[in-house]
């Protein structure tokens, strides 16, 4: 018995070339092609062009220094990518813990009507956009609005505002819809990851004395915490894409003042034009540019940061 | 300090009634066993006992308290699952250590009580892993260490070898019942496995459909079975079961075991044809056709040169036969 010569027996085998496997992924690779990759190139190129004297030229990253260098664009992406990182950490704060609380509750195995309750909450993210967006500002308009007249009724009236007026609390009122349209994505993930951990593990832990609160802090919360991760991963990319709420709440400028002024609508305004203000699509693709190294940044640190660290258990 | 009391434990999960009436007294320092058909009650039971289920009524006494409201954690038990049911995210010196840890015991103390029981079961290597790195019968190791680290009075396992292969199962068998020796404590045990309850157990307990069929010794089942159930369900190959009117005899069944009939070429009590015959080395399994008595099957020591087609003769031992009622309970047994 040589071991040597069984090797280079398995070497010498030629694998016949799998033609097929390429035949196979070719219509999903064109589609994708079409409909993402070439869109993603060509605005990054855009990025790099502007007219220039009446000339389509290429101005390298002059693009750029006018977006961050120009005080007036300065300001307007600043304002915008400060009121998004606002977003993505009033989701991260409140729907996501709100969620995995909602996810724990249903998982008690007593809860009656859990399956209505799962239903009820997800419901509003099969809502479109619009619908949601003008139930609320049915809700809460200080006019004809039904919040200030039921808040009358348990005697909260000197509690109302007109939330989505006002520049101070605009931004939070539309992060706090755009929660209450999306709690039930990370509440029915955790509730997978919980309904995943097994029962004899739990009840190992009632055996330990690990009950209630203590439970959850050191049984349940570790074994979830990878599904906790794509929650946050999801949020980011979702709020640095966000536009469609605040458009169909605020308008496309982003009222009160541009205090709802995020990423995306500016991205709008500034490619197609609004109202005075005429379409740029150097601008608008410089935006967008910068959106995706944002979100490239955002998912790379999580993909090689985070998720490397976390481990996933098998049970 | 570590004995038991049941008194008429009924169970039932919504109209159906799982455990239907069970009475047992364990007594400090025992090793008892479970054992019954799959979906007896046996973990419902032990379960029960756990405090992870609620007895419909009944009540359960450890050292003479009534347990019925008190937190599984405060009963001073400990349970092995047959899944191990380890913590995936913690190591395995945690693992061993939370329940110490949430009673709020001192972490010098708590080191020197995981340390102990990691020697007991040669766990040391391994209690800077997590259980994912372990192989199955450390893992079973672990589970077990995290019940003696309790102190507990009462040790509960569930089918706790049944994930494990042959060679480790006698092994980890062996262990238990060294542990069992060194802890003097109190232990009940739920098995499948026949070998398992007859050599580890100071009492069996024989469960069938919610009920108790019998308590013994392993020997006591052996020679003297309560009944039809018990007859047939200890002792491996099956015990013979024929009709008492073939026989000639006033019980409904007569019972004979595989060991206590002998064979001969020459001349028996019943004239048989051979129809199988398994050859295990030890013992010679012979599978017969009798024309008085219908099928039987006889356990011979050693090595024994029949074949199928052969023609022999069977003779019972003198007082191995066990005779049994309409009602299927024992009359009297051989011996
Ligand atoms: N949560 C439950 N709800 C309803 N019925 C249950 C529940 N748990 C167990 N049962 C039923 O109770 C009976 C006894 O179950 P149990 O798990 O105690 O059986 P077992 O003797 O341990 O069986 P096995 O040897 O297969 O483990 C079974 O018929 C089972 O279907
Ligand atoms: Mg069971």
């Amino acid at each position: 018995m040589k071991p040597r010569e069984t090797t280079m027996d398995v070497s010498e085998i030629k694998r016949p070339r799998r033609w097929h496997i390429l035949v196979f992924l070719l219509p999903a690779l064109i589609v994708y092609t079409a409909v993402m990759i070439l869109p993603l190139i060509e605005t990054l190129r855009q990025s790099f062009y502007n007219t220039v004297d009446g000339q389509y030229a290429f101005v390298g990253l002059g693009n750029f220094q006018v977006l961050f260098g120009d005080p007036r664009w300065a300001a307007d992406f600043w304002n915008a990518l400060r009121n998004n990182c606002v977003f993505f950490l009033i989701h991260m704060v409140v729907q996501n813990p709100i969620g995995i609380a909602l996810a724990a509750m249903l998982s008690i195995p007593k809860l009656r009507f859990s399956a209505f309750y799962r239903t009820a909450i997800f419901l509003p993210t099969l809502l479109s956009f619009v619908i949601v967006g003008f139930i609320w500002k049915l809700i809460l308009s200080p006019i004809w609005g039904v919040a200030p007249f039921l808040m009358d009724i348990v005697g909260l009236k000197w509690l109302f505002a007109p939330w989505l007026g006002r520049p101070d609390s605009a931004l939070i009122a539309v992060s706090l819809i755009s929660v209450w349209q999306y709690i039930g994505i990370p509440m029915m993930l955790i509730y997978a990851a919980l309904l995943n951990i097994p029962d004899e593990v739990i009840e190992a832990a009632e055996l330990d004395g690990v009950t209630g609160w203590s439970q959850f802090w050191k049984i349940k919360l570790p074994l979830i915490l990878p599904a906790i991760g794509i929650i946050s991963i999801l949020t980011f990319v979702g709020n640095f894409n966000a536009f469609d709420l605040i458009y169909t709440v605020q308008g496309a400028l982003a009222g009160p003042d541009k205090s709802t002024d995020i990423l995306g609508t500016l991205l709008y305004r500034t490619f197609f034009g609004f109202q005075l203000q005429l379409g740029d699509r150097s601008m608008g693709a410089t935006i967008a540019a910068i959106m995706f190294l944002i979100i490239l940044a955002g998912v790379s640190l999580y993909l090689f940061a985070i998720q490397r660290r976390m481990r996933r258990y098998q049970f | 300090m570590g004995s038991l009391q049941l008194q008429s434990i009924r169970k039932a999960y919504g109209g159906h009634e799982v455990l239907k009436g069970i009475d047992l007294e364990v007594k400090d320092g025992e090793f008892v066993i479970f054992v019954g058909p799959s979906g007896c009650g046996k973990s419902t039971l032990l379960r029960t006992i756990a405090g992870l289920e609620d007895a419909t009524s009944g009540s359960v006494q450890i050292d003479g308290v009534e347990v019925g409201h008190v937190a599984p954690a405060k009963r001073g038990i400990a349970m092995v699952f047959q899944s191990y049911a380890l913590y995936p995210h913690l190591t395995v010196k945690d693992n061993m250590g939370l329940g110490l840890k949430q009673a709020g015991v001192p972490k010098p103390e708590i080191e020197e009580k995981v340390g102990k029981a990691a020697g007991m079961l040669s766990l040391e290597p391994y209690l800077a892993r997590r259980p994912a790195e372990l192989s199955g019968g450390q893992r079973q190791r672990v589970a077990i260490g995290r019940a003696i680290v309790r102190e507990p009075k009462l040790f509960l396992f569930d089918e706790p070898l049944s994930n494990l292969d042959a060679a480790l199962r006698v092994n980890t068998r062996l262990e238990i019942a060294r542990l069992h020796r060194s802890l003097k404590a109190t232990m009940i045990y739920v098995t499948h496995d026949q070998v398992e309850a007859m050599t580890l157990a100071d009492k069996i307990v024989v469960l069938n459909g919610g009920r108790i069929e019998q308590v013994g010794s392993p020997m006591e089942l052996y020679n003297r079975p309560a009944n039809l159930f018990v007859a047939g369900f200890i002792g491996s190959p099956q015990m013979n079961f024929i009709d008492g009117e073939r026989f000639g005899d006033s019980a409904k069944t007569v019972g004979i075991r595989p060991e206590h009939i002998g064979l001969s070429r020459d001349g028996g009590q019943w004239k048989a044809k051979v129809i199988h015959v398994e050859h295990l080395g030890a013992d010679t399994i012979v599978y017969l056709e009798s024309d008085e008595v219908g099928p039987l099957t006889v356990r011979l020591f050693g090595e024994h040169r029949y074949a199928a087609d052969d023609v022999v003769h069977a003779t019972p031992v003198i007082g191995g036969m066990h005779r049994f009622d309409a009602e299927g309970r024992v009359i009297n047994s051989g011996r």
